[in-house]
């Protein structure tokens, strides 16, 4: 059936109901509140409990110094010679390049389309990290908030066991609710011109299928470590 | 699937006397039932949020119409196919086309409830590819030749045992009892998988209109993957499943999450517009978009409109005290529980017993007060009763015993007679204080119910006159 075909069996269909549905859209409004919860103070230590609840790790650190030590601990401790990753630039820690190159951690290409697709992915496998930056961190969920885009692959926060996540204090939000506005204002409703796909992570992979046993990286990351920069 | 070949009331006999399904319902629901509660009374203003949520969803089948329309154009705009699949056979045929078109081996897929309701992976294997369910509770039953028994845990009738046992002889683990190397077995197998695969096909929990996109949630990654590795995704939507605006996703994000699992938000919720962009690294080549009507559109015309609003968080399912006994297989349809037995005899209306699904609530009102966008389902189960009564489907006992009602409620003589025979046989016939066993013809009812045994010695009647005349004595 065509598309017209099929909107004018909805059109039918929709003429006998359609007041009382309109009457109950209107029961409500439609904005969506900035937040559900009652809000907190301090919104860094809140997205850190949150997201510690959710078997996430966050570092509260004062400066990019701090961060990059951090950053060298993590690589470090998974004696990781190869990444995935956003480009450096996207990310937004000065030095991250300067340190991946004095540690002999390799990025790996991440362009994984056309004939190469399945050749790189296997490339791509074996790497024990993933490096990403994020939008917006929302606080009373313990969330993270990326786009993908250009330098900002996606399977650089999902494919390795370990995730590695650099944020600002300054990105962080209340709500969900407030972090889709911050969106809208930032790209203008011109969001989906930039980017294919916009994801949220809220803690590591995670599955209770067997036996309802928390289970966590059944695919996804089964670490996901955030790296939160205090800004001035 | 060999369920669904026994009756209604056979399957339902099967569950009730299963011990194992028994421990596994009552664990997995007491456990959703607690976490949702935690989750809703945490909220500031809960009430609000449900009542913003019913009117999203109300809205946006209010333009039913106009909405997928503009969702259509934005995908193609960016790119993307769309497929408009009146019926199941629609969308099967599109997809098993567009694979064999584009020379795919091997298909990958994330959870989708309209996919298990068109029946897809039979149709794809048929055709001779090779499609792997990636969720690990769909996995698990896939490996086992079995269907899901809860929306949201599709495995929980599997123990840990026939787990190892699954994973032992299809991906060759050595036996365990211990839950994580059955997690790293299965990550393993199921990695390659994906990195194989040449399609990757998923549902959609919500369509966005306005920016033209798709949302879908999950925890586990699967889905992340099968949209992100292969170089086709395929989505397939049921077209109820839209929002009008980007924003709205903020209220039906936190609401879904919180009535399914008492979680903030899913793990991973992915907004998808598209293909990848030229200038992006990875992401599929193709985008297909299949929208399915499959009698939603009868549906949306229909006095049972409202249950077009469900989001399948499963939340009635796990308030509902006929699921908690007889868990999700016995419904026999795709979709399960107190929503099951309404949209199971609206959507597969060919099922031969559908219309005894509506039977299978106590009417309680559980399942309404949970749901996340406030449908009056015990409402829509007695009408369907009804419904089914006029067509003619009600059982010869059943309407032979309305009858006899009615004469007897008409004439106090049999009315006192009548009650006195009931009362005489229940003190006979009960046990421990519950009556398990009605003899024939009533016994079709206590087939799979029970109900206390009466107590005392007197009818209402007989303890209301003793009481006037007592009163005017004294």
């Amino acid at each position: 059936m065509s598309r017209e075909q099929m909107l004018a069996t909805l059109r039918t269909s929709l003429a006998s109901n359609r007041a009382w549905l309109e009457a109950e859209a209107h029961k409500a409004p439609h904005t969506p509140p900035p937040f559900v919860l009652p809000p907190a103070d301090d919104l860094a230590a809140q997205f850190a409990a949150e997201l510690t609840k959710l078997e996430g790790r966050v570092y509260q650190v004062a400066d990019h110094e701090e961060a990059l030590e951090t950053v060298a601990t993590l690589l470090e401790e998974r004696k990781a010679t190869t990444a995935v990753a956003w480009d450096r630039a996207q990310i937004g820690l000065p030095g991250l390049d300067k340190l991946l190159a004095e540690r002999g951690v390799q990025v790996l290409d991440p362009v994984v389309r056309d004939e190469a697709r399945k050749a790189q992915l296997q490339v791509l496998e074996p790497a024990p990290v993933c490096l990403s930056g994020a939008d917006f961190a929302i606080a009373e969920s313990g969330s993270l908030v990326l786009y993908h885009g250009p330098g900002r692959p996606r399977l650089a926060s999902l494919l390795a066991p370990t995730h590695i996540a650099v944020i600002t204090s300054d990105q962080l939000v209340r709500g969900l609710g407030e972090a889709m506005a911050r969106l809208r204002e930032r790209y203008a409703g011109r969001l989906f011109d930039v980017t294919s796909n916009l994801t949220l992570i809220s803690g590591p992979s995670r599955t209770a299928d067997i036996e309802m046993t928390l289970s966590l990286g059944i695919h996804g990351p089964p670490e996901l470590h955030v790296v939160l920069v205090q800004t001035p | 699937m060999a369920t669904q070949t026994l009756h209604f009331h056979d399957r339902v006999d099967t569950a009730l006397h299963d011990e194992t399904l028994k421990t596994a319902l009552e664990r997995a629901t007491t456990r959703f039932v607690g976490n949702r509660a935690g989750a809703i009374d945490a909220l500031e203003d809960a009430d609000g949020l449900r009542r913003q949520a019913r009117a999203l969803r109300a809205n946006a089948l209010s333009k039913l119409d106009e909405l997928l329309a503009r969702l259509a154009d934005q995908v193609e705009a960016r790119g993307g196919k769309v497929c408009w699949a009146a019926d199941g056979e629609a969308a099967r045929r599109y997809i098993v086309e567009l694979a064999r078109d584009r020379g795919v081996k091997s298909i990958v897929k994330s959870k989708s409830m309209a996919s298990e309701e068109i029946h897809l992976n039979h149709a794809l294997e048929h055709a001779g590819f090779e499609v792997v369910e990636t969720d690990l509770g769909e996995y698990i039953i896939q490996l086992a030749g079995e269907t899901p028994s809860h929306i949201i845990a599709p495995a929980i009738h599997k123990t840990r045992e026939q787990v190892s046992a699954l994973f032992e002889k299809h991906l060759g683990m050595t036996p365990t009892t211990e839950v994580p190397p059955m997690i790293r077995a299965a990550r393993t197998a199921l990695r390659q998988r994906f990195l194989q695969a040449d399609m990757g096909i998923s549902g959609v929990n919500f369509g966005v209109a306005e920016e033209g996109a798709i949302a879908i949630v999950e925890n586990e990654g699967n889905a992340r993957l099968s949209t992100t590795v292969p170089r086709i995704h395929v989505a397939i939507m049921g077209i109820e499943r839209i929002v009008e605006r980007f924003d709205d996703l903020a209220v039906m994000l936190q609401v879904l999450a919180r009535s399914a699992t008492g979680q903030k938000l899913s793990v991973y919720t992915s907004i998808i517009s598209g293909p990848a962009r030229p200038d992006e690294a990875d992401g599929p080549e193709e985008f297909h978009l299949v929208l399915l009507d499959n009698g939603r559109s009868r549906i949306l015309g229909g006095q049972y409109v409202e249950s077009l609003m469900c989001i399948r968080c499963g939340a009635c399912l796990n308030a509902c005290p006929v699921y908690q006994a007889i868990g999700g297989h016995a419904y026999g349809g795709v979709y399960s529980g107190p929503i099951g037995a309404i949209l199971t005899p609206l959507l597969q209306p060919d099922l031969p017993d559908a219309y005894l699904l509506p039977q299978a609530s106590s009417l309680c009102g559980a399942c309404q007060e949970v749901c996340p966008v406030g449908i009056a389902i015990p409402d829509m189960l007695l009408r369907l009763r009804a419904d089914a009564v006029k067509a003619g489907k009600a059982h010869p006992v059943e309407t032979a015993g309305i009858k006899s009602y009615a004469l007897m409620m008409k004439n106090p003589l049999v009315y006192r007679a009548g009650g006195r025979a009931a009362r005489l046989g229940s003190r006979l016939i009960g046990r421990k204080g519950r009556i398990r066993h009605l003899p024939p013809p009533l016994h079709l009812w206590t087939h799979g119910r029970d109900f206390p045994q009466p107590q005392g010695s007197q009818s209402f009647s007989e303890w209301w006159e003793e009481r006037q005349k007592k009163g005017r004595t004294q």
